[in-house]
């Protein structure tokens, strides 16, 4: 077809409106998109890894996690449920990570163990600097695929989840 | 009124020429008279067909209606009413809506205290905020209904393919409302039923990540999502469902208000070609009163009532023209038999609404608490059967290619369905499979609501009811 000054006209017009379109999402996105990344941002310290005792699961407010100890080894574990996002709380009587909303089970390290979940609880990393537990709440590491059972033990007892 | 019809075949002196017009003798007459007067009302009310036509011509909302309808549009088992009363809540919402606003701040420190203001210190505020709720859930139940009515009739075939397309985005932006105004009262029940919803987006096959950092506007739900929320609930969502609404309504009329159901010889577009020929099946329905004429378009009805022809400059179809001939009149002025009817319906539906707000108290929770999720924690009624095929799936399963895919199938279902027929005994295929999604999405809809419990164990409601509005 020949170029004609109505086709570059034409072409023109519809050129101007998809950069003017391109333009506007840029924009928008740049305006709405969230300015932090993860929860409470940066490392928090978390005091002396001693304070944190096997078996035990620690709930930290600030980070909105869990510092579990499984069997020595230290875990600082997401509160969220990887499946829907509720809150999991531990369950002192079984021992396990419980969540309400529909019923998925992890064991202390935030292994799965039944339940929706498509993965074990998600994890920030941890490292220790003068005997200082430090997390870094501005990463989160996956959790372990459906499966894993290298911290699994038997429940020290009965579920909560559904007994309230 | 001034003059009154004269015999058949005489042209009608109806009071519109200004020699008739008698000379003022009240002060309201004297009023009407004057210029200013007829600068806001173009036209006496004259109950004459040109007088009732004319007035529909030139008011805005009047001309909402097509001047003269078909008379079988004034049975209610036509369509139920059913986009009526979902007009009929809207404004209901933006009224009840506006006022909320007046005592509501979009603050996780306020919003709380706002609602319970609204309970104990502000005149009729509960009241408000129930009408409000109740009719948003109703909103979202009648344009199922809406969906279901207009599937089973068949009125989603040509040429009302694209109003069907229209129709499912405004269901999307019917749930878009009813799920962002579910947030803001910032209690248990709202924080953990749109910490479940939103997570939901995360399922999204690459964009998950970036389109739930979009709608919570940070880590996790707060500030930023309380305020996000509210503006796509006061603003965004209400202006898009009054845009696509109107063009709604528009199509409605354009593509066939008046056609006759069955009629699979409609034209293309353009109210011209609403004319059917009657080689169609007809709808059962009217089979019992409807003779063998085919539909009359209103303005061609009006024209041939009163002699005159009609060009329609070369909108139409040609067919649609040359079947003018063939015509014969069932139409009804729209004001008054169906403007009529319409306010009966839209006063039955205000008392509903009213009644429910009365006997039932919108439910406020305690104040979200990220730390504690209440068991169960539930999704809104309408996706509380996806969130109980979540516990059976994959979430990318369950949450993303079940719930999008039904919804793009029902999307451009006039376009896979290229089956002229409306009667039920020939879309058998097309119905099997409407009514099992219906009723698979039912039985999901109703384990989740009433016999789910903490854990999302199996409770029967009758040992106690965990059911969240």
């Amino acid at each position: 077809m020949a170029t004609t000054r109505r086709n570059l006209l034409r072409t023109g017009w519809k050129l101007g409106g998809g950069l003017l379109a391109l333009a506007a999402g840029w924009t928008s996105w740049e305006l709405l998109r969230p300015l932090t990344v993860a929860g409470a941002t940066g490392k928090l310290k978390l005091g002396s890894p001693a304070n944190f005792k096997p078996g035990t699961a620690t709930f930290v407010n600030e980070g909105r996690l869990w510092v579990a100890n499984a069997d020595g080894h230290l875990f600082a574990l997401s509160q969220k449920c990887p499946h829907l996002g509720c809150r999991v709380p531990f369950c002192e009587s079984s021992g396990r990570f419980e969540c309400p909303c529909h019923g998925s089970v992890f064991d202390i390290a935030g292994e799965h163990i039944s339940g929706p979940s498509p993965r074990g609880m998600d994890q920030h990393p941890l490292t220790v600097e003068n005997d200082q537990l430090i997390v870094d709440t501005s990463k989160r590491i996956n959790g372990p695929d459906p499966g894993a059972s290298k911290f699994l033990t038997a429940p020290k007892g009965p579920a909560c989840a559904g007994n309230g | 009124m001034i003059d009154q019809e004269t015999g058949s075949g005489e042209h009608v002196r109806d009071g519109l020429e200004p020699d008739v017009y008698p000379a003022p003798s009240t002060r309201l007459q004297r009023l009407r008279h004057t210029d200013a007067w007829r600068s806001v009302f173009r036209h006496p009310q004259l109950d004459t067909p040109r007088g009732r036509a004319l007035q529909s011509f030139s008011n805005v909302f009047l001309h909402i209606y097509p001047v003269k309808v078909p008379r079988r549009v004034l049975r209610l088992r036509y369509s139920w009413r059913l986009g009526y009363i979902i007009t009929v809540l809207f404004t209901i919402l933006v009224v009840t809506g506006i006022y909320l606003m007046f005592f509501y701040t979009p603050s996780v420190t306020a919003a709380y205290g706002d609602m319970q203001q609204l309970r104990t210190g502000v005149g009729f505020g509960q009241l408000v905020r129930n009408v409000h709720r109740w009719s948003a859930h109703l909103m979202v139940l009648f344009v199922v209904l809406h969906l279901i009515r207009v599937f089973f009739a068949g009125a989603y075939k040509r040429p009302r393919q694209f109003n069907w397309v229209i129709g499912m985005v405004l269901f999307a932006i019917t749930l878009g409302f009813s799920f962002t105004g579910y947030l803001l009262p910032w209690d248990q029940l709202s924080y953990w039923a749109v910490t479940v919803g939103t997570n939901l987006v995360s399922y999204v096959p690459l964009l998950g990540g970036v389109l739930t950092d979009l709608l919570i506007g940070g880590p996790q739900i707060g500030q930023s999502t309380l305020q996000r929320f509210y503006a796509l609930h006061v603003a965004v969502l209400p202006l898009a469902l009054a845009l696509m609404l109107m063009v709604h309504i528009w199509r409605v009329r354009k593509d066939g208000f008046a056609v006759r159901r069955g009629s699979a010889s409609a034209g293309t577009f353009a109210e011209g070609a609403t004319v059917g020929r009657d080689d169609g099946a007809h709808d059962s329905a009217d089979e019992s009163t409807a003779d063998a004429s085919p539909v009359l378009p209103a303005a061609t009805a009006m024209a041939l009532e009163n002699g005159d022809r009609i060009r329609l400059l070369g909108v139409v179809d040609r067919e649609s023209v040359t079947a003018e001939e063939r015509l014969t009149d069932d139409t009804v002025f729209a004001w008054p038999h169906l403007l009529v009817r319409h306010v009966v319906v839209g006063l039955g539906t205000v008392a509903t609404v009213l009644a429910l707000g009365v006997a039932f108290a919108a439910p406020l929770r305690d104040i979200a608490n990220p730390n504690l999720t209440p068991e169960p924690a539930k999704a809104p009624w309408y996706f509380v059967g996806l969130q109980e095929l979540l516990s059976h799936f994959d979430p990318l399963i369950a949450g993303i290619f079940v719930p999008a895919g039904v919804l793009l199938v029902l999307t451009l279902l006039p376009y896979f369905d290229r089956n002229p027929a409306t009667e039920s005994k020939y879309r058998r295929v097309a119905i099997s499979i409407f009514a099992t999604i219906l009723i698979v999405a039912v039985v999901l809809t109703v384990i989740g609501a009433l016999f789910r419990g903490p854990g999302w164990k199996f409770v029967p409601p009758w040992q106690h009811s965990y059911l969240e509005m």
